[in-house]
């Protein structure tokens, strides 16, 4: 992954959501040691202490454990935290701009809907 | 611990003061951005810690001590600008030689992978090199030094962009590896900004912000729409930065302290909301004035 430099996105949380992506795709499982801050420092060109703030999201959120010495643990159920959580926050919020965008521009809730459905059908269909 | 103090640190140049006033403490083993325009200070300030300026007045302690005239802190100080004066009479390997027998933490392999990497010639004398050449070399002794105090001072000078990208790449990288306290200045944040862990912003001397780069990131906020609107919900004493955008629209960035009322009210309203890069506030909070080169262009 290429870090976005101009996203509005802390690079901090960019690094956040890759480890959960990596978390999610089963590239690192349960009680399995996660990068270190140097490694992601390096991988993705960053101070160590970006990266440290990435891993410390991701402690705080209850996906990860710390080991003293040892480094950063992947905890159970950690893929459940990550849907539940990025469901409540980042979906959420988005639903909100959404419906913020569509108040400014005078769309009811009936066509808001359809406008949802349309954009699903449309992604099945893809698929 | 703090590697660095200056307390009310002043330097004068006959009338002018380089220097006024300036108070910061710096922590050991970070990588820290000094960012300034031209003539901020940075090179005074840069030059003090290494030792080779003696300040009007304020207090300086490096590694706890005064740098000035400090064999300790010569040994564990290394500065490098595009002014570095070597011998005539020595070629590029024999400085290598010279400073490996100076620096005790000198590394060898280091010094002749990048050597090789970027291409110097190992025989040539070093004001035979070109700009970009000479400030690569320097860039290489400052590296390999691997000095406990690192200091580089706007170390990209005549480097072409791939330089660039590598040296900071091989600065974060032997960093990673070595830790140490390296201090960066530079007037271009934007190449710098991802390897840093903390900010110093100086202007007249002065400094005016020392933050995490996060925290620096997310210092302000700008602000796009209707010029009524956003005057009405912003206290003009946060403004950071303003830009017309034409008669009726306009771009502030503001203190990034603003209420989740005045945020939905903004929004609301039309108001486009966006990040200010830290490249972008740099400049704005190191200008001198509110407006921007298009001030100057305006019929009054």
């Amino acid at each position: 992954m290429v870090l976005n430099h101009d996203s509005s996105k802390p690079i901090y949380v960019q690094i956040a959501e890759w480890l959960e992506t990596e978390i999610l795709n089963d590239q690192i499982s349960t009680d399995e040691k996660i990068y270190s801050q140097y490694q992601l420092a390096d991988l993705f060109n960053i101070n160590p202490a970006t990266a440290a703030k990435g891993l410390n999201i991701l402690v705080n959120n209850g996906v990860l454990y710390k080991k003293r010495g040892l480094g950063m643990f992947v905890k159970e159920r950690a893929k459940e935290q990550i849907l539940l959580r990025r469901k409540n926050e980042n979906l959420m919020n988005m639903v909100r701009d959404l419906v913020q965008e569509a108040d400014y521009l005078k769309v009811d809730d009936e066509e808001l809907m359809k406008m949802i459905q349309q954009i699903r059908l449309e992604r099945r269909g893809e698929s | 611990m703090s590697i660095v103090s200056c307390q009310h640190l002043d330097k004068k140049y006959k009338k002018q003061y380089a220097l006024k006033d300036l108070t910061i403490e710096l922590e050991e083993n970070r990588i820290i951005g000094l960012i300034g325009r031209n003539g901020a200070g940075k090179t005074t300030l840069l030059k003090t810690l290494a030792g080779q300026i003696v300040p009007t007045g304020g207090e300086v302690k490096v590694f706890g001590e005064n740098p000035f005239n400090n064999l300790k802190l010569s040994a564990n100080t290394i500065y490098v600008d595009d002014q570095m004066q070597f011998s005539l009479e020595m070629r590029i390997h024999e400085i290598l030689v010279a400073a490996e027998m100076f620096y005790e933490n000198w590394n060898r392999e280091l010094a002749d992978r990048l050597i090789y990497y970027f291409g110097v010639d190992r025989y040539d004398f070093h004001d035979q090199l070109s700009k970009g050449m000479a400030s690569t070399f320097n860039a290489i002794l400052g590296l390999a030094s691997r000095c406990p105090l690192t200091i580089f001072d706007e170390p990209t000078t005549g480097m072409d962009y791939s330089v660039r990208q590598d040296f900071y790449r091989a600065l974060l990288k032997d960093y990673i590896a070595h830790p140490r306290t390296i201090i960066v200045s530079s007037h271009l944040l934007n190449e710098l900004e991802s390897i840093l862990e903390e900010i110093v912003l100086i202007k007249n001397g002065k400094c005016i912000l020392h933050e995490s780069i996060e925290d620096f990131k997310e210092y302000a906020i700008g602000l796009s729409g209707d010029k009524n609107v956003i005057q009405s919900i912003v206290d003009h004493d946060v403004i950071i930065h303003e830009k017309e955008l034409s008669e009726s629209q306009v771009y502030i960035a503001v203190d990034n302290h603003l209420s989740e009322k005045d945020i939905t009210g903004l929004k609301q309203q039309g108001v486009q909301m966006t990040s200010v890069e830290a490249a972008d506030l740099s400049m704005f909070l190191t200008n001198d004035t509110r407006g921007g080169i298009d001030d100057v262009f305006k019929s009054s």
